[in-house]
């Protein structure tokens, strides 16, 4: 039951995040709503299966990906638009942004104190992090091209 | 398109491949200048020559150009624009998708598609409500990691304000890498009175949220996108710019730190 609570808490705010930033990419106004809903589905999936099916957040994040991005293929023909069109936005709440910028001042700061042990391993397990999480999301997108439409346009 | 009584279509004659290669080529460069991927930039303008009655044509993309040549009857033209980035609009890419689909269905010949391609004007939403809405995206990002309902105001307002920056600095023209590093120290000076005067229990959280609005998703994405499609050096070029806006931004929020005298991010 919690965990159900815990989702739909997910969910509704990351649609927030996807339609927000889905405006500052110029998503055209009819498509945002589409960006909100992966944004949901994204990362409520992730959150189901990090916490009810303990899997790691990067593959977690692969399947939210994938799936967010095989539904978009069906919405992106019936807009005929391509789908990164919204599915992009949709993965903004997913994006590691917090380690991103902690790697980057983590390495700023070894080089303003000296290395030490706790700067260097912020640096490279935060930067690691950041990295996988960002090509789940990217491989998880490309998913459709890769598995279905290997010598056809989706659009 | 006219055909001969065999059912071939006719084939170009030089100025109408000219013309055919110049729309292939703005098409292109269009997508690429408003962040499509490289993998759809490539397929639409090849996809728009054929549609247009070229029968081959190749396209090559370069991090900051797009070169397109177009083969008819035994005779190429070559032609390269100079990509200069305007910024991620996904109006620009569906209406352009729209424009070749369009073409491609035989609804649009060379003129059509010319007059159609000069009537797309980019989508810009209200610059007060990106403000508000990214300040409520990053309020939301500081609730999903647990803050407080006060935490996340900070957030709100920090981000918004930051947003808001960043939108007037892109109407003047600054370098990308300036309106990072502005934009960071705006949103960390103000999320960091929040640490200063006790406004909320987790003012560290308002911190790291409120500067959110700079991590440069889409040209992330992107990059690996490009790459895993085969696209290296777009993607090699697209990757290395956002790390490179990060690193602005994350100057920006180390500078408002010292001024502060605020540490929170390690």
């Amino acid at each position: 039951m919690n965990l159900l609570l815990g989702i739909l808490q997910q969910m509704a705010l990351a649609a927030v995040p996807a339609a927000g930033f889905g405006m500052l990419f110029n998503v055209p106004a009819r498509v945002l709503w589409y960006c909100a809903a992966g944004g949901a589905l994204g990362r409520g999936l992730r959150f189901a299966l990090v916490e009810g099916a303990h899997l790691p957040v990067e593959w977690s994040t692969l399947l939210a990906a994938a799936t967010v991005s095989l539904l978009g293929v069906a919405v992106a023909q019936r807009l005929r638009a391509h789908p990164k069109v919204f599915t992009v936005a949709a993965m903004i709440p997913m994006i590691p942004g917090v380690p991103l910028f902690k790697t980057l001042i983590a390495i700023a700061q070894i080089q303003q104190r000296g290395l030490s042990d706790a700067l260097l391993s912020t640096a490279i397990t935060q930067g690691l992090q950041a990295l996988f999480i960002v090509a789940a999301l990217a491989v998880g997108l490309a998913v459709p091209g890769l598995l279905f439409y290997r010598r056809r346009p989706v659009v | 398109m006219e055909t001969t009584t065999t059912g071939e279509p006719t084939p170009l004659t030089e100025p109408q491949q000219r013309e055919a290669t110049r729309l292939c080529v703005e098409t292109g460069l269009i997508l690429l200048q408003h962040g499509a991927e490289s993998a759809l930039v490539e397929n639409l303008a090849r996809r728009l020559a054929l549609a247009l009655g070229v029968p081959r044509a190749e396209v090559a993309l370069l991090a900051n150009a797009v070169v397109v040549t177009t083969l008819s009857e035994g005779h190429c033209i070559t032609t390269v624009r100079r990509n200069e980035d305007r910024g991620i609009n996904m109006h620009m890419v569906t209406e352009v998708q729209r424009a070749v689909l369009a073409a491609e269905a035989g609804a649009l010949d060379l003129d059509g598609y010319r007059a159609r391609l000069a009537t797309i004007k980019p989508l810009r939403y209200p610059r007060w409500l990106t403000s508000v809405m990214v300040g409520l995206s990053c309020a939301c990002f500081a609730r999903l990691v647990g803050a407080d309902w006060t935490s996340c105001a900070v957030a709100l307002v920090a981000a918004g304000v930051a947003m808001a920056v960043r939108l007037q600095l892109v109407r003047l023209h600054f370098n990308p890498l300036v309106n990072f590093f502005v934009t960071a120290f705006v949103a960390t000076s103000v999320a960091g009175q929040g640490a200063i005067y006790g406004i909320g229990d987790k003012p560290q959280v308002a911190m790291a949220s409120c500067v959110l609005l700079l991590v440069p998703g889409y040209p992330l994405i992107n990059s690996i996108s490009d790459m895993v499609k085969g696209y290296i050096n777009t993607g090699l070029a697209r990757g290395m710019y956002a790390v490179l806006l990060s690193a602005g931004a994350c100057a920006g929020i180390l500078l408002a730190m010292s001024v502060w005298k605020v540490w929170v991010w390690l």
